[in-house]
């Protein structure tokens, strides 16, 4: 009955001007706090115009800022993919002992401060610390290098694609993966064929959120890196140095840029979920 | 040969799953496995295809050992109760799955696997069916796709766990006697799992009964229904009275004293009377020891209730056959008992 329909529509439609004040709190809430200091960021970039701008962003130490941070992503999110696929295939397919201490492992980076994690990498890898003698013996550098900025990275963006995974997974089940095995699949091709398909979605989703803060992250790499600029600065660090030296539109050209990168990031989870949001639909909800 | 498992047992944590089964599944028969949940019977179709390792025991595929032998080795095609389809494949790629992943040596052509596929498809009435993805099936038609994916890698024994258990009650029944058409052509050593006695004893060539991790009787439909060797078998499968007796020289006394019937069981003293209700007649008599309790008149059949010296027995006729006597609601009559399994009271 389309009358029948209207009606219990209207009793759960709020009325207009309570719908209105809602929509206006949250849009001013956005505004206030999301797309204001957004826009802070490129007006003030952009303050001394163009040329600055790009001057800014052309100068050995911010270019060398950017190469450091897209490096450190690429190998962090690579390998926390393949940790987190990993981790996840474990907890979800497998039950063993100390699987709930794992979970919580998983879980620590989350609840642990940034600068604590970055603190443990010096007391364990620096030159006083547990493995510092051995490391510089073979004359391996950790810390106030590259690797030292990755496994810092690694231990803050580790649960992302895990966590993403894991509830995915364990909604699956194993039953897919059986049918495969029964079929004469190898564990191999019941992995690619079959687990990953499924779990491809939420996988993609887990590595862009990982990759966003692997790129943001502050903290834990502040106390791994030494601040040598030009050299072990990333972007976040780099920001920090210039606005401390009231080199304001060269902060906030790398801080654009930064800025830049996570509006992609944000755009590309945006189209894939409207791009495959029924497939994505379809991989949670099972055939 | 088909399958010989002897001395299989399966415990998980402190739950014994499996108690020391022995059976044999015959070349080409369609055999049953029924209990309840918790039966154990779904972990012995699992301990057959591979997914499950026994404790103890052993397994042989067509006389060869087979424990040792991974899932893809067996040559076995399972079933899943909820038929685990491969959701992001189409119709058509679920199917050709098991030819697809062999080792390359082994594989088939594209065009040859397309056409076994295509075949397979038409065998469980889905060609039209082969592009569309899991979501978009019934629940029958995820059934038959399951089952023609397994039967793609020719497997020399079918596994079935609860293949009817998902779907409502007509489609269950479509697909029951299209599978038994299905096996009657291709003689395919099959076992399937269900907890319906009807589907057991309707479908299968052999029924096992199991309980508790144990099997309580294999035979035919006919012989386990007709001759349960356990209490247990007797009340899983149909309607059966427990009436309390005693025995003396294979002779049962019911309600009393007031009913004496023979039966060939070698059970002396008190005992339990197992008693079909359609194997009790009554007739309207004023001076019997039934008193009609209730009277259920629905389908062709009628479901009386009598009081007897205390206990309750059920009985069945034909409704047409109840209106010829005249016996109603109060009345009294005669019982008298066809057939009495006794066995000793515990």
């Amino acid at each position: 009955m389309p009358g029948e329909a209207h009606a219990s529509r209207s009793t759960l439609v709020e009325p207009l001007w309570l719908r209105a004040a809602l929509i206006v709190a949250a849009l001013a809430f956005l505004g206030l706090f999301l797309l204001l200091p957004l826009t802070v960021v490129f007006v003030e970039a952009l303050k001394r115009g163009v040329g600055a701008y790009w001057n800014a962003l052309q100068e050995p130490d911010a270019l060398s800022a950017i190469k450091l941070t897209l490096m450190t992503a690429g190998i962090a999110v690579p390998l926390n993919l393949l940790f987190g696929v990993c981790a996840s295939w474990c907890i979800a397919k497998f039950d063993f002992h100390g699987k709930h201490l794992l979970i919580t492992l998983i879980d620590l980076p989350f609840s642990v401060s940034p600068v604590i994690s970055g603190m443990v990498y010096v007391l364990l890898f620096g030159l006083n610390g547990l493995l510092g003698p051995w490391l510089r013996e073979h004359d391996v550098q950790i810390i106030f290098a590259l690797p030292g900025l990755v496994l810092a990275t690694i231990f803050v963006t580790f649960p992302f694609v895990a966590r993403e995974l894991i509830p995915l997974m364990q909604e699956q089940g194993t039953e897919e993966e059986e049918a495969a095995i029964v079929l004469g699949a190898s564990g191999w091709q019941t992995f690619w064929r079959v687990t990953l398909p499924n779990i491809k979605w939420g996988l993609l989703y887990g590595v862009l959120l990982c990759n966003a803060r692997a790129m943001g992250e502050f903290g834990a790499v502040s106390v791994v890196s030494g601040h040598i600029r030009g050299e072990t600065n990333t972007m976040p660090l780099h920001v920090e140095i210039l606005y401390n030296e009231y080199n304001f539109v060269a902060a906030f050209a790398v801080a654009s840029v930064l800025a830049l990168l996570a509006l992609v990031t944000l755009a590309a989870k945006t189209v894939l979920e409207w791009r495959f949001g029924h497939e994505l639909a379809a991989t949670r909800r099972g055939g | 040969m088909g399958l010989r498992l002897s001395g299989i047992s399966k415990r998980f944590g402190d739950y014994q799953a499996l108690d020391t089964v022995d059976l044999e599944v015959r070349t080409g028969e369609l055999l049953a496995l029924l209990g309840p949940s918790g039966s154990g019977k779904t972990t012995l179709l699992r301990i057959m295809a591979g997914l499950e390792q026994p404790d103890t025991g052993s397994l042989q595929l067509h006389g060869e050992e087979a424990l040792g032998l991974k899932p893809r080795e067996r040559g076995v095609g399972f079933v899943f109760q909820h038929y685990a389809l491969f959701r992001h494949m189409t119709v058509l790629d679920n199917v050709a799955f098991g030819l697809k992943v062999r080792p390359r040596g082994e594989r088939l052509p594209n065009a040859e696997i397309r056409r076994r596929v295509e075949e397979l498809l038409r065998l469980v009435q889905l060609a039209p069916f082969a592009d569309r993805y899991p979501a978009q099936l019934s629940g029958g038609q995820r059934q038959r796709v399951a089952l023609a994916r397994a039967l793609a890698i020719e497997p020399k024994v079918l596994l079935l766990d609860e293949p009817f258990g998902a779907l409502d009650a007509k489609v269950r029944k479509e697909l029951r006697r299209w599978l038994r058409g299905l096996h009657d052509e291709m003689h395919i050593t099959s076992v399937f799992v269900t907890h319906d006695q009807e589907e057991a004893l309707e479908l299968a060539d052999r029924v096992v009964v199991m309980s508790q991790g144990r099997i309580e009787q294999v035979g035919t439909p006919a012989e386990v229904y007709d001759n349960p060797a356990s209490t247990f078998v007797y009340e899983f499968l149909g309607q059966v009275n427990r009436l309390d007796c005693v025995v003396d020289g294979g002779i049962a006394a019911l309600a009393g004293g007031a009913l004496r019937v023979a039966t060939g069981d070698p059970v002396q003293g008190p005992a339990v009377a197992f008693i079909r209700p359609h194997d009790v007649t009554l007739s309207p008599d004023p001076e019997g020891p039934g008193n009609v309790l209730g009277v259920v008149t629905v389908g062709p059949q009628a479901r009386i209730e009598v009081g007897l010296a205390g206990q309750i027995l059920e009985a069945e006729m034909p409704r047409d056959r109840l209106a010829q006597i005249g016996l109603r609601l109060g009345h009294r009559c005669a019982v008298q008992i066809e057939r009495v399994r006794a066995f000793p009271r515990v």
